[in-house]
């Protein structure tokens, strides 16, 4: 374990409970409990709507919960900011604003350096091995409005990388990237794994949750299950998260082949229901 | 000889030295008002501040500038709190809070400002000089002040630097580094506030936006970096605020406030039209560059391709029929590309027109070019 001395034995990389929280008095997450044990892939699946972002957002902190504690490896997520690197959704910033892709995965050192201190020299290094790590180190200087979808969410995950956490918060990961950098993107998440780090990503296709992630959580306003992939991608979860119209063939327990999914690529009728 | 005499007159000078301050102030955090899209607070911010000023005045009852500034700040800072609530508690958005909380203040300030023209006699004072700007107004002390809180803005600003651009780019990954989100965003939209304060009895408040909007979005045009923009930013603001200080110093009774923003829309003007990579001039010569590539690998590619119908690789093709399938008149390209050699002119039959022919070289780019849509049939000779 990386924590040494810690107070409390960390058990859980990521522990949500009682989370609850409202926009203009609807409710958008309601009492949910989540954990993650350190050192899975984990995917927050659910229908649109189903506050899949607005959770990672509650527990950064970027949106106060009405209720509820976010623990991170055994302590209070305040304590452990240091700890946990957010990829937040693609499309919410401007990618117009004038800097570089280098630029960018610097600002994932500026909790380390604190206030008033500019980055250096140091920080510029480590932010091109990042940048290296993603396949983007001859991008350094490119300015970002020039990038393609695929490049500015990998110079995102390059600004999560540098920050060498043990938490990864991904919010859609793969959205709107092409089939080079999804394969890409998922080798990269192995890597995190194998070194021991935690990950945990809203994702959006049904079809491919149970062959890239290890731990599933099925979320629509409440938890709807939690758990290794193995038991948790079942039709009943499924029509319990999404409603009944969803089919799915590689999920275990319902109209479906009860073979355990997790190397098989699932059947052509799965379909991702839309809104 | 006479425009020697005019910049050395004191007032003159430090009225310009005022105005650069302005004008770098405006033009640096005019930049984040830009890229936080929040233009319109910057016009929201200065025309409320005329009920500030008046009773900045009133309570004072000098001619003063601390207690106008002030008054401004204040009354700017209560506009600016009214759209947020406006928006918080109703179901109006952005813009339509921003121009109500705008005309309202506006409004009371008009009425302000006119009470205390008739009755305590500001006119005599010089209050209205703050509605169009007015820079003989400026006194040696009042740009003491100016100064003084400009410098602190900058300094400010340069001190919380790679905050401030964290939360314009992303502020939920800012939040999750933990900087105290809010907070910061408060301050930057003071800080945006003092920039359009310190600027309104040179600029006046109908008008100071535009020193606050226009200097950011000309230094857009030329950079890449925010770094680059915010310094070049500040310089445009410098430099329209000379100017327009000058200019309006040199000719009675011209206001201020409206050739600085001249001097300030031309230099937008000559950005959006030069700017490399996002002028238009720019884009139109790339765009023409573009069309002429085209145009030559259209012609390569239809040489290859009548060689490879013809089954002969050294095929000698008519420049009218290479017109037609081209679609107008080829000679020029044809030129071009032989000098660049990669195709050359060749004599078929004396009764016939001119007859082209790829070089090696040409025939090898033609392949290059036509590799991506599949590359067709290879020289004929597969057929």
């Amino acid at each position: 374990m990386t924590v040494v001395g810690g107070v409390h034995e960390p058990t859980l990389a990521l522990h949500v409970e009682d989370l609850t929280a409202s926009y203009a008095h609807q409710a958008v997450l309601w009492d949910v409990d989540l954990n993650v044990p350190p050192g899975v892939l984990a995917a927050i699946v659910g229908p649109n709507g189903a506050g899949k972002s607005t959770l990672l957002r509650c527990i950064i902190g970027a949106v106060r919960p009405n209720a509820g504690h976010v623990y991170v490896h055994g302590r209070p997520y305040r304590e452990q900011r240091r700890r946990v690197a957010y990829v937040p959704q693609r499309t919410s910033v401007d990618w117009d604003f004038p800097t570089t892709a280098l630029d960018v995965v610097t600002m994932g050192l500026y909790g380390r350096l604190g206030w008033f201190r500019r980055p250096r020299r140091t920080e510029a290094d480590e932010a091109l091995e990042a940048l290296a790590m993603v396949g983007m180190d001859d991008f350094a200087d490119r300015q970002i409005a020039q990038l393609s979808g695929g490049q500015q969410q990998r110079v995102f995950l390059a600004r999560a990388l540098v920050q060498d956490a043990d938490l990864y918060l991904m919010d859609e990961p793969f959205a709107g990237v092409d089939a080079t950098t999804e394969r890409a993107i998922v080798d990269l998440l192995k890597d995190l794994r194998a070194r021991g780090k935690t990950v945990v990503a809203v994702h959006h296709d049904l079809q491919t949750v149970a062959t890239y992630f290890d731990w599933l959580a099925l979320l629509n306003v409440r938890v709807i299950a939690q758990g290794p992939v193995t038991e948790t991608y079942t039709a009943e979860n499924l029509h319990a998260a999404y409603g009944p119209r969803v089919v799915l063939l590689g999920a275990t327990g319902g109209p479906a082949p009860a073979a355990a999914p997790a190397d098989r690529a699932p059947g052509e009728e799965a379909r991702t229901p839309v809104a | 000889m006479e425009l020697l005499a005019f910049l050395g007159d004191f007032t003159v000078r430090s009225v310009a030295l005022g105005a650069a301050l302005v004008g770098t102030v405006a033009g640096a955090l005019g930049s984040f008002a830009v890229l936080r899209r929040q233009s319109l607070l910057g016009d929201t911010l200065s025309h409320a501040a005329l009920p500030g000023i008046a009773l900045g005045f009133l309570v004072s009852g000098s001619r003063s500038l601390t207690p106008i500034l002030a008054g401004a700040l204040i009354s700017g800072a209560l506009a600016a709190l009214l759209v947020l609530l406006l928006t918080r508690t109703t179901r109006i958005k952005d813009d339509a809070a921003l121009g109500v909380s705008l005309s309202l203040f506006f409004a009371v300030g008009t009425v302000l400002l006119t009470y205390a023209q008739r009755h305590v006699g500001a006119a005599q004072a010089g209050l209205d000089a703050f509605l169009f700007g007015q820079a003989a107004a400026v006194l040696p002390a009042d740009v003491t002040l100016i100064g003084g809180v400009g410098v602190a803005a900058l300094f400010a600003l340069a001190l919380l630097w790679k905050e401030f651009k964290a939360v314009t780019f992303d502020a939920d990954f800012a939040r999750s580094l933990g900087m105290p989100v809010l907070a910061l965003e408060a301050l930057l939209t003071l800080l945006i506030a003092v920039a359009v304060v310190i600027g309104l009895q040179l600029v006046g408040v109908i008008l100071m936006v535009a020193l606050v909007v226009a200097p950011a979005a000309a230094a857009r045009q030329w950079t890449r970096r925010l770094e680059a923009m915010v310094a070049l930013a500040a310089a445009f603001g410098a430099l329209a605020g000379v100017a327009g200080a000058l200019v309006s110093a040199s000719a009675r009774g011209l206001a201020t406030g409206p050739v600085i923003v001249l001097a300030a829309s031309a230099l937008v003007l000559v950005s959006l039209l030069a700017a490399p990579e996002r002028g238009l001039a720019w884009q139109a010569a790339r765009s023409w560059a573009r069309r002429r590539a085209l145009g030559s690998h259209r012609v390569l590619v239809d040489l290859l391709r009548l060689g490879q119908d013809h089954r002969d690789p050294a095929y000698a093709s008519e420049q009218g029929m290479l017109d037609t399938y081209f679609g107008g008149p080829t000679g020029h390209v044809l030129r071009r590309l032989r000098r660049r050699g990669l195709v050359e002119r060749v004599e078929h039959m004396p009764e016939e027109g001119a007859h082209w022919v790829l070089t090696p070289a040409g025939r090898a780019q033609a392949r290059e070019l036509q590799a991506p849509f599949g590359g067709r049939r290879d020289e004929g000779a597969a057929r």
